[in-house]
């Protein structure tokens, strides 16, 4: 039988496949030329290696299934895995039915797309034993059930396990539009073939979509693919300039608006539009302004919410520096060989040094603990900043200012260098994360190694040597706060857990762990004012006065400060509760 | 006849035109930061201050200053904070003055 696959109504779909290639393969080949050569290296080193084949199972799990998606709420991931799966099904299985059909012969991609009009009057029976017919339309009916939850979610997200979505622009509109008919349309022209109108509106549909595509929201479905690989082959966002790699997590976004709910800007402080669904938007079609940039805790709540794991807080800080940064020029020479340090650092090959960080500084009642606790645990110590001395370097990176914050890391280690300290204790978890992401004390790439603990390990570590005892005084019921940069940021959970049972109960919050709220007094945000920092504690502290404990604690001197002021529980830092219980 | 070498000076005048000063880069960072407005100049900035420890930065001259129209120096000065946030957590008021400082160094980096 002789078929040409060819009728006008095929051309809405022929010239949207064709931009929608188009567009793609020219932003993909660009970003990845413009790569920068350190990152092109990896490329050729790993992509023979198991990281490739990691990176197709996790292409079936992400891309396909969604399976983080599930993990938000089911509803949404049978959504959303009901238009991945079912459709690349339809495809593939399209594919198998044309061989089926009409043996191995080259058939246009229309032919196979259009197969039902194309082979009006063949018959369609089971072929190999397989009735494709029937699998078809199980698969069409599997989207469409995907695309009624869709429509549902438009007007009761909430069902689907989202209080809010994202705010859509004319593009997502238009594509979204698209995609809609496109199934509908697809079970109309198939139930009745000879209908042309009906194909004309499932082609223009297809078109329609196939050319907003790249330029809306959609682009995730095909940005995700090499997303996932160059992650697995080891290319990073970095925080002192924006990346060509940076271009495939910004269009990896699909703005499915599952981090918005957990940010407590939105919820607790009235910000709507800075969310990183929005950042990454406005970033995406460059009109990225400082207030969104700047306007953010970077508690990292959203980037652990994240289906498609995007490093949402590398990015900012990209921005950030892009925005605001500037080169350092010396003009911090003025704090250059400056050592306010005092006390000895103890002998040997163990030689402990404090860093008590600006905030601790503020804090005394943290300082006089943790004096008391190295008495009491007979440890020399050296107090690397207790009469003042250079900030840890985080707040200047926080704001974009990476090649200033640079001259602090260069002036601390060479105060740290300088009295050949072994280990460092800090009780300040923003200038642990520093020390712990940025310093490099601990490699031995610039010096003898450095181990940096923050003191909630120190104590653990003190506690399980015997070298310090605590003594019961009465059962006491405490909450924990994990701070943002000591848990989502350097992963520590358990040893502040450890030191509270040591000396009384805890109860947690409903959010905790790498859940847990901020404080509100992000160091990263330097847009938002006193109200919003305060609004946003009390809820936190609502939080936890419902658990009913008698104290809260954290380990974290700015958390502290911030929680006091939405709270009527005591707030104490974990090192003064060790003070009160030393034996 | 010259004058007699006394090993001291008068000195320059310092005062201050209020009429003559441009305000308008003032009025632009205070109408983006409102709150700037209701410091009483207390000085717990300049007391805690990391920076202010080390050197003779002085932030709330800087700002007052900054706030009558005497540009001058300011940006320079302003590039000395290392804008670890004690500033923030004493202020009275509740000021967010780690963005005063990045507003000062934005809107005041030709002077």
């Amino acid at each position: 039988m002789e078929m040409t696959f060819y009728s006008g109504f095929v051309i809405p779909f022929i010239v949207g496949t064709s931009v929608l290639f188009a567009v793609i393969l020219y932003k993909y080949v660009r970003w990845m030329a413009r790569l920068p050569r350190r990152d092109k290296l990896l490329v050729w080193r790993r992509m023979f290696s198991v990281a490739t084949l990691k990176g197709l199972w996790e292409c079936f799990t992400e891309c396909l299934l969604h399976r983080r998606i599930w993990r938000v709420n089911p509803l949404l991931g049978y959504m959303h895995t009901a238009f991945a799966l079912g459709w690349f099904l339809l495809i593939v299985v399209g594919w198998v039915e044309t061989v089926a059909y009409l043996g191995w012969r080259f058939v246009p991609l229309q032919g196979h797309i259009f197969f039902d009009y194309f082979t009006q009057g063949m018959d369609h029976g089971p072929r190999w034993g397989i009735d494709f017919e029937l699998i078809m339309d199980i698969l069409l009916l599997y989207v469409l059930s995907g695309l009624a939850l869709a429509v549902f979610k438009r007007f009761r997200s909430r069902s689907l396990g989202m209080k809010r979505t994202t705010r859509l622009t004319l593009g997502d509109r238009t594509a979204m539009g698209a995609l809609w008919f496109v199934f509908p349309m697809r079970l109309l022209a198939e139930s009745f073939p000879s209908q042309l109108p009906l194909w004309w509106g499932y082609s223009i549909a297809l078109g329609v979509f196939f050319v907003a595509m790249p330029f809306s929201r959609y682009m995730h479905i095909f940005t995700e693919i090499p997303l996932i690989f160059l992650r697995r082959w080891g290319i990073r966002s970095e925080a002192g300039r924006e990346k060509s790699f940076d271009h495939f997590q910004l269009e990896a976004c699909s703005r499915c608006g599952v981090c918005i709910d957990p940010c407590q800007l939105q919820r607790d402080a009235g910000f709507w539009n800075v969310q990183s669904a929005y950042f990454i938007r406005d970033r995406r079609y460059n009109n990225l302004t400082r207030y969104v940039a700047d306007n953010c805790l970077l508690c990292g709540r959203c980037q652990r919410s994240c289906p498609v794991g995007l490093e949402l807080d590398t990015l900012r800080l990209g921005s950030r520096w892009t925005l605001s940064g500037a080169p350092s020029n010396g003009r911090f020479n003025y704090a250059r060989g400056v050592d306010l340090s005092s006390g000895a650092a103890g002998s040997g090959d163990r030689r402990v040094g404090y860093f008590a960080g600006c905030m601790t500084l503020l804090s005394p009642r943290i300082l006089r603990a943790m004096e008391r606790i190295f008495d009491a645990a007979g440890e020399p110590v050296w107090w690397a900043d207790r009469d003042g001395g250079v900030c840890c370097g985080r707040p200047l990176k926080l704001s974009g200012d990476l090649d200033a914050a640079r001259d602090m890391m260069r002036m601390n280690t060479e105060l740290f260098r300088n009295h050949c300290i072994t280990m460092l204790v800090t009780s300040c978890p923003i200038c642990l994360r520093v020390f712990r992401e940025d310093y490099r004390l601990d490699t031995g790439v610039d010096g003898p190694k450095i181990e940096v603990l923050h003191h909630s390990e120190y104590f653990a570590r003190l506690i399980a040597e015997g070298r310090l005892t605590l003594k019961e005084v009465g059962s006491q019921l405490f909450t924990y706060h994990d701070p943002c940069e000591l848990g989502r940021g350097c992963g520590i959970y358990d040893a502040p857990r450890e030191i509270i049972a040591a000396v009384g109960s805890l109860v947690e919050p409903t959010e905790t762990r790498s859940k847990a709220l901020c404080c509100g007094s992000s160091l990263a945000n330097t847009a938002i004012n006193d109200i919003a920092q305060v609004r946003m504690a009390q809820t936190v502290g609502r939080d936890f006065e419902a658990t009913g404990a008698a104290t809260l604690v954290t380990a974290c001197p700015l958390c502290k400060k911030a929680l006091a002021r939405g709270t009527s529980l005591p707030v104490q830092d974990l090192a003064e509760i060790i003070e009160h219980h030393l034996a | 006849m010259s004058a007699i070498e006394w090993g001291y000076g008068i000195n320059a005048p310092r005062t201050m035109d209020l009429d003559r000063n441009d305000i308008g880069p003032a009025r632009e960072i205070l109408a983006e930061m409102p709150e700037w407005g209701a410091c009483i100049a207390c000085g717990g900035c300049t007391a805690t201050c990391t920076a202010g420890n080390l050197t003779s930065f002085n932030f709330r001259r800087v700002h007052t200053l900054v706030k009558r129209g005497e540009y001058a120096g300011a940006w320079a000065e302003m590039n000395k904070c290392m804008l670890c946030g004690k500033c923030r957590l004493v202020c009275p008021r509740g000021i967010n003055t780690r963005g005063v400082v990045r507003l000062i160094k934005r809107k005041l980096g030709d002077y």
